[in-house]
Parts: structure tokens; C-alpha cells; sequence
């Protein structure tokens, strides 16, 4: 029985969250009113759940326009959830290179608090290097892990592409589709653990592992992942 | 598992050279072998195997060159090819050479081949480069770590050799072995009870398979029943269950490290502190700036040997002197003291005689262009320009479905496209030997023709050479992309090692290029008699008449040429550059204006260079490709020279 409400009550939070990041999202784009809000809204009981959250002071509505503002509580809940489906995302087409379509399945999935934990999503962060925008160029609220790094400046991972021209850094991992692909490079000695040095970008990439001068294309180069030494 | 042996050798037992491309494999094999092969700077250029034989103790042993790997886990055919000695020959002994800057790369074959259970030597080659770089191997310790006997060694110098001939007579089984973890290693145990006896160790064979070696299909399917390769297949399986990335990578990336300790342990480095110039200059010819004027002083130079000495001044003393002035006529007058009758006066000294056309053509007209282009390009490839050009270039040719190494073999068909065609095998992929068979055939005109066109545009004008050339350039570009579109098939990967840039040693570069003049006069003269013989039959038939009355409309209206152009374009069915000159003899004669002689030179370009070109297309992309790319070829070659005619007309423009 207690399990039963539990997980009605995590279906109603559930609808929280996904109210809270449509506003959101209304609000980025300037047309956070609440009849548009309940308009775009699937949920059948967008109005009453409107009245629920103002009730419960996570946002205002200004009655004359009808406009839509969050409070502070409330911008803080949607801003992790935001930020939880935007890094999921991210994770999802850079790491695994899933494509569109699975990508917004599986980040919506993601961006509840009981499935990323702010621990995980805070890793996941560092680990892509602290990404200011998703992968559609929309902003990531910024989390704690990335006050911390903008102290430090270094990202921690990133693709080689972003590696300035004379940068020494240490290959992470390498995301290829292609078996062939990860073994071809293998065997001219860039794999994970490799110290890289970046030659240059133009007409192609020229990296410098130990003594061997190695040239590829913008496509391969993309793949490798790196830590900056 | 340290054994040395001495015992007599078996006949039919192989010394095999093996490793990474570039490292001077085929410099140790010509001087074991006395015999000559191509040494070459460019990866993969070794694409066909050398044998040779080297005189151990008074027996005959034959030695094979094979092409260079970077792993013995194939990822192309060179690979495969390799890989295959190894499985399929009786071998007494390999010997492995490996760059001494790059050792860790040559490691990573080195402990391929102790696990196959092979007995071999290991060459530390460029052993005064890694000097120079500041790089110290203690010889000793490395021969411990790997448990076999160790030959620092200069080959262009011929240094260490004497060393190397001394333990060819061993065989010494190397004693490092690896352990790929309680996993891995079960499964090789299970594997090696299902495989039968062959000449490489079950334990390699079953690391291979472990690591999803497709090549190994056929092989295997000789040896063992279905069962047992399905159930191979399922250990495999099990296996790689267990493991995130796939098992090939995590099998190198155990390697690797292993290698990367060996050489923690045993190389030393200390600062030189200086950058030499050949390193500065290898850098500055493959930057994004620095690198166009590179290019261009190198496109210069190229221009003034071949294109000067060899096209003009050569060309001049021997067509002019030699020929022109004592072997033609001497041999016009013995022929007719000799032989009365007419036929095979003409068969030898007519119009299309051998010795007047053939010869002459062959010897005073080309032979100097492609000696000189043969120099030229020995000297880029040695000294490590190549694959800095293929940079400079890639972007270009990726567009066109290809990428930077495509340039090698078209560099090379501004020489000869025969040769080049063959060369088209350092392309990874179907596609991309078609498209580069394509284009080659196309549009790259060899030395022979180019030294005819240039000859013919240079008296017209500046700006007709100029938009000759625009023309052909932008017909390549335009057939690649679309090629690139319509044809099916995978695009290989752009990632290779750049050598860096050496001073090239000139006997090599005279070896090689003897070496091609030779093949030039074997293959190539013959195929020029044989299409003399061919001109002389149809004129002698009339059959030249014949299909000139069918084939003139369309030169004449379409192209809007005079009619005896006809002559010069059916001679280019069989060689363009013939055709060319016959174009050439018209324009000397008056009987073309420039914008005749634009499109003319234009169509007869596009054209299939030759017969030989064709039959090594057929060759190596089999007849049914050969005849699509011929089909296309010859059509389009006149509707592009119809409708730069009709462009030309419409505008009104008069050159």
C-alpha cells in the first residue's frame, strides 16, 4: 500500500516536472503565458496543476496579461530539471551518438530526480567538460560542479577538435561506430592513455604521439576525447 | 622457450621481412637479395610482394619482401597479405624491421609474431635518426625483454648489415609472452583444443579469432568443419559478452601497455635542443599557409626538370638529332636498298612504320619525358614530400569521395596513367579505386601527351593554356563529386603516419628509377608497337577512310573541326598522345584557330589515354568496370568538346 503511494506520488511529482520545464522553456522563448502553457501542455489537468504550483509558491501569475513568472523555489526546481534533461542529452548524442528521435525519448526520461541523482548529473558534467548549451544550442543552467570549475578554467574532457594548436593532452576515450575504425587507430598507437600533441587543424589534423607525426581528418579527430595535461 | 638453433635448412623454407610501413623493409631485402624493389617513402607502397633469394651457407634461400602492417590482425588486403605469409608459408626464419624512432609501434608486431611462435631477429632501423632525436635504446636490455637477438642498423648506409647476415643462419624463438587476464585466456584455452596443426601457434591463431578477425573466415573453413566454426563463433561471443569495448581493442589496448613498459624500461631521452632543417622544412610544407608557396616551388621545380630539360632539351637532342638526323634516315636507306618491296617498307619506315613511328615515338619523345618525371617523382617519394602533399590536397579530394592519398597515383599519371592505375591499389576501398581509375582514364594527362599539348598550346596563347587546364581541372572535379554520389560503396578513413622529410640517397633514387625505365621498355614500348601495327593495318585496309566518312559529322558539326581532325581523333581511340600529335600536325599545318585548338585538345584529353592503360584497368578493376568507365569516357570526352564549342559560339568569343 505504501508502495502504491509512493509511486502515485512520484507520478504527480512527474507532472510537476513536466509543467515546471514547459514554463521554462515558454519563458526562454518569451511566451510564457498561462493559456499558452495550458495549450502546449499534455497534460489533461494543466490548469489545476497551475493552480497547485502557484498555490504552492513556485510561481506567480500576473493577472492583468495572463503572464507567467517563476519564484524563487520554483526556478530553482526547474532549473534542475532543465539542466538534467539538456546534459542528458548532450551525453546522449555526443557519447553514444544516438540519433534526434531517441535522444529527446530518453532525455525526457532522464530529467526526473528520481532517475539522475544530482551526484550523477554533476559527474556527467565534468566529464563532458562542463557544456554551456544542448546539443540545439539551448543554454544548461549552470550546477555547482561548474562554479567550481570556472574557478579552475579547464574543462576536463573534450574533443580534440576543441584542443588549441600546440596543446598537449591524454586520449579519455574515442566514440567510434566503427569497430574497424576504433582497431585502425589503434594500431598507429592512439588509444586511451596516449599523450597527443595538436600540430594543427588545417588542411587536416597533424597530431605527435611520442615520435610519430600522425594526419587525419576533422571526421576521425572529432572522435577522440581528451584530457588537457 | 629460448632455443637457438642452427640445424640445416629444409628446402623451401623462407626468411620473411616484416614490418611497419616505411621503415626500410625493402632496402634490407635488396641488400640481402642483391635483387632490386621499389624503397619508398609513402605508406603502402609496397603493395605487391618481392621475392628474392640470398645465399645462407651455400644454400639458395629465397627471401619475400612483404607489404608493411601495423597490426598482424588484418584491417586491409596489405595486411591480409602479410598475415597470410605468416599462416600459410614454410618460413625458417623472420626478420622483423622496425623504425628504432617508432619502436613502440614495432613492438606492438613484435609480440604478434612471439605469440605465433615464429623465430626472428629484430632490426632497429634509422638507428641515426632515433640518435639524433635524442632517443637512447639500450640494445641489451631491450633484447632480454623480448628474448631474441637485436641489430641496430642504418640501411641506407649499409650499416649493420654484416651483423644481420650473421644471424640469419639461427633461429631464435623469442621468449616474451603476454597474459590477457583469466577471461581472455580461458577462452584462448578452449579455442586452442578446436583448431588443428599449422606452422603459427594455436594460441596466435586463437587471439585472432577472439578478436573478430574476418579475414580468417576462409582459412578456416579449409581446416575445420561448420561445427566447430559455429562453435567458435559462440565462444567468441561468450566471450566479448563480458567486455564493454570490443574484444580486438581490448586485446591491443593489453599490448600496448605492455609495449609502453618494455619501453619505459628500456629508451632514454635527453634534450638535443635543436630543431634541424629538414624537420622545420617538414613542418612548413604541410602547414595550411607555408605549405601552398611550398607547393608551388615544388610544382616549379618538377616543371623546369621534366618539363624543360626533359620535354625540351632531351627531346630536342634526341628526336631532332639522334633520330631526325642519323637513325630515320640511315635506316630509310638501308630499308630501301635492302628490302623492294613497298609493304614492308612502309611496315618499317612509312607513315605509321615501326621504327619512324613506333621507335621514334617511344624513345625520342617519351622515353625522356618519363625518365626525367621517373627522377622527379623518386626523389618526392624518398624524401617523404608525398604524404605532405596528400595533406595540402585532402580537403579537395574529399569532396570528390576520396581523400588525401588519392594524390600519389594521380601525381604519378601526369607521368604515365598505366602505371598510375596500378598504383590505385593504395586506396582502401572498391569505390575509391574506381573513382581514381576513373579520373586517371579521364582526365589526367600523361607525360607523353602533356609534353604535345603544351608544346601546341604554348604557341597559341597564355590565356588558351590557362583555360585549357581550368577546363580539365573542373571536368575532374565535376566526375569525381558525381562519381562520389552515384557510385556505391564505403570511404576509408583518412589517418596515416607522416615519415618525416629526409635527404633522399641517390643510389636509390637511380635503382628505382632504372628500374622503371625498365618496366617502361617492357611493357610500354611493345604496347606502342602493337598500336603502330594496328594504325598501319586499318590505313593499309582503308578502313581509316572509312570510319572518317562515318565518324566526320560530328567532329565536323558538333565539334566544329575541319575533317581531317577525324584522322587525329581515331588515332586517339587507340593512344591519346598519338592523337594529340595528330592535332598538332594540323595546327603546325594552319588548319585549326584557337578556339579549334581549345576544344580539340579538350575532347582528345578526356579520351582513354591508351590501350595499355586500358588492358591494366581490365586488369584491375575487372572487365565489366573497365568497359563502364570506357563507355562513359569516350561519349562524354566529345559532348563536353561539343558543348564548349556551342559556349564558345554562343558567346562569340574569338581567342
Amino acid at each position: 500500500m505504501d508502495y502504491q503511494k509512493s509511486k502515485e506520488q512520484r507520478l504527480e511529482e512527474d507532472r510537476v516536472d513536466e509543467i515546471l520545464e514547459l514554463i521554462w522553456t515558454l519563458i526562454e522563448d518569451g511566451e510564457a503565458t498561462a493559456d499558452k502553457i495550458i495549450k502546449r501542455s499534455e497534460d489533461p489537468q494543466a490548469a489545476r496543476l497551475l493552480n497547485d504550483i502557484e498555490s504552492k509558491g513556485l510561481i506567480s501569475t500576473d493577472h492583468g496579461s495572463g503572464g507567467v513568472a517563476f519564484k524563487e523555489t520554483g526556478e530553482r526546481m526547474a532549473g534542475e530539471i532543465i539542466r538534467r534533461h539538456r546534459i542528458a542529452e548532450r551525453l546522449l548524442s555526443e557519447v553514444f551518438e544516438l540519433d534526434d528521435r531517441q535522444i529527446e525519448d530518453h532525455a525526457c526520461e532522464l530529467e526526473h530526480t528520481h532517475v539522475l541523482g544530482q551526484v550523477v548529473v554533476d559527474s556527467i558534467c565534468t566529464f563532458l567538460g562542463h557544456p554551456p548549451t544542448c546539443p540545439h544550442g539551448k543554454a544548461i543552467p549552470r550546477g555547482e560542479c561548474c562554479k567550481k570549475f570556472s574557478q579552475e578554467v579547464k574543462p576536463l574532457v573534450g574533443s580534440l577538435t576543441d584542443l588549441h594548436i600546440g596543446e598537449e593532452a591524454k586520449i579519455v576515450f574515442i566514440s567510434s561506430k566503427y569497430h574497424a575504425r576504433l582497431d585502425r587507430l589503434s594500431s598507429l598507437g592512439i588509444i586511451p592513455g596516449s599523450v597527443i600533441r595538436l600540430h594543427q587543424k588545417q588542411p587536416t589534423y597533424v597530431i605527435r604521439i611520442g615520435e610519430t607525426e600522425l594526419a587525419l581528418d576533422k571526421d576521425l579527430a572529432k572522435e577522440i576525447f581528451v584530457k588537457k595535461v | 622457450m629460448h632455443e637457438h638453433g642452427t640445424e640445416s635448412i629444409k628446402p623451401g623454407e623462407k626468411i620473411v621481412i616484416i614490418g611497419n610501413p616505411n621503415v626500410g623493409k625493402s632496402v634490407i631485402f635488396g641488400l640481402l637479395t642483391g635483387r632490386y624493389a621499389t624503397v619508398s617513402n609513402y605508406p603502402g607502397t609496397t603493395v605487391t610482394l618481392t621475392t628474392g633469394s640470398y645465399n645462407m651457407g651455400g644454400v639458395d634461400t629465397q627471401v619475400m619482401d612483404t607489404p608493411g602492417v601495423n597490426t598482424l590482425i588484418p584491417m586491409s588486403e596489405d595486411e591480409v597479405v602479410t598475415r597470410d605469409i605468416l599462416l600459410k608459408e614454410s618460413i625458417r626464419l623472420v626478420v622483423q624491421v622496425a623504425d628504432a624512432k617508432n619502436l613502440s609501434r614495432g613492438l606492438l608486431i613484435t609480440i604478434q609474431l612471439a605469440e605465433m611462435g615464429l623465430p626472428f631477429v629484430l632490426v632497429l632501423n634509422m638507428w641515426d635518426e632515433s640518435n639524433s632525436r635524442g632517443i637512447h635504446i639500450d640494445v641489451e636490455k631491450l633484447a632480454a625483454a623480448i628474448g631474441t637477438m637485436i641489430i641496430p642498423a642504418i640501411a641506407v648506409e649499409k650499416k649493420g648489415l654484416k651483423e644481420l647476415r650473421e644471424v640469419l643462419s639461427q633461429r631464435i624463438y623469442p621468449s616474451i609472452s603476454i597474459n590477457y587476464g583469466g577471461v581472455v585466456e580461458g577462452g584462448i584455452r578452449e579455442l586452442e583444443t578446436l583448431l588443428p596443426e599449422v606452422n603459427i601457434s594455436k594460441r596466435a591463431i586463437s587471439l585472432m579469432l577472439l578478436a573478430g578477425d574476418e579475414s580468417l573466415k576462409p582459412w578456416l573453413k579449409d581446416h575445420v568443419s561448420m561445427s566447430v566454426i559455429r562453435r567458435i563463433e559462440s565462444i567468441r561471443r561468450e566471450i566479448q559478452d563480458k567486455f564493454y569495448e570490443p574484444l580486438g581493442y581490448v586485446i591491443n589496448q593489453i599490448r600496448l601497455k605492455r609495449c609502453e613498459r618494455i619501453l619505459a624500461d628500456v629508451v632514454s631521452r635527453y634534450h638535443t635542443g635543436r630543431s634541424t632543417i629538414t624537420a622545420r622544412l617538414g613542418n612548413w610544407a604541410m602547414h595550411p599557409v607555408w605549405g601552398i608557396p611550398v607547393l608551388l616551388i615544388v610544382l616549379f621545380l618538377m616543371y623546369e626538370f621534366v618539363g624543360v630539360i626533359g620535354a625540351q632539351t632531351l627531346v630536342d637532342l634526341l628526336e631532332n638529332t639522334l633520330f631526325g638526323s642519323y637513325i630515320n634516315p640511315y635506316m630509310t636507306t638501308m630499308v630501301s636498298t635492302f628490302i623492294p618491296d613497298s609493304f614492308f617498307k612502309d611496315l618499317l619506315v612509312g607513315e605509321y612504320g615501326i621504327i619512324t613511328m613506333a621507335l621514334t615515338y617511344s624513345i625520342a619523345i617519351i622515353l625522356p619525358i618519363v625518365g626525367t618525371f621517373f627522377i622527379a617523382f623518386g626523389i618526392l617519394e624518398d624524401s617523404g614530400y608525398l604524404p605532405r602533399l596528400a595533406i595540402m590536397v585532402h580537403k579537395i579530394f574529399k569532396s570528390m569521395g576520396l581523400h588525401g592519398k588519392a594524390v600519389l597515383p594521380m601525381v604519378l599519371g601526369l607521368g604515365c596513367d598505366t602505371m598510375a592505375t596500378l598504383t590505385a591499389r593504395i586506396m582502401e576501398t572498391r569505390k575509391e579505386r574506381i573513382i581514381v581509375t576513373l579520373l586517371l582514364a579521364l582526365g589526367v594527362p600523361c607525360s607523353a601527351q602533356l609534353g604535345v599539348i603544351l608544346g601546341m598550346l604554348g604557341g597559341v596563347s597564355f590565356t588558351v593554356t590557362l583555360l585549357w587546364a581550368s577546363i580539365i581541372m573542373f571536368v575532374l572535379f565535376f566526375v569525381g563529386y558525381m562519381a562520389s554520389k552515384v557510385i556505391k560503396g564505403e570511404e576509408s578513413d583518412f589517418v596515416f603516419d607522416i615519415p618525416p622529410l629526409r635527404v633522399p640517397v641517390l643510389s636509390n633514387i637511380l635503382f628505382k628509377t632504372l628500374s622503371r625505365i625498365k618496366w617502361y621498355l617492357n611493357e610500354a614500348v611493345p604496347l606502342f608497337i602493337v598500336g603502330t601495327l594496328i594504325l598501319f593495318t586499318l590505313d593499309k585496309l582503308g578502313v581509316l577512310k572509312v570510319i572518317e566518312v562515318f565518324a566526320s559529322p560530328i567532329v565536323v558539326n558538333f565539334l566544329g573541326l575541319p575533317q581531317k581532325a577525324t584522322d587525329a581523333f581515331l588515332i586517339g581511340f587507340l593512344r591519346r598522345d598519338y592523337g594529340a600529335a595528330g592535332l598538332y600536325a594540323l595546327a603546325t599545318a594552319g588548319q585549326l584557330n584557337p578556339n579549334q585548338i581549345l576544344v580539340s585538345l579538350v575532347t582528345i584529353t578526356l579520351f582513354v589515354p591508351c590501350v595499355a592503360n586500358l588492358l591494366v584497368m581490365i586488369k584491375e578493376r575487372g572487365p565489366k568496370t573497365a568497359i563502364a568507365i570506357v563507355a562513359f569516357i569516350f561519349p562524354f570526352a566529345f559532348l563536353v568538346g561539343g558543348v564548349l564549342n556551342f559556349a564558345l559560339n554562343m558567346l562569340g568569343v574569338r581567342l
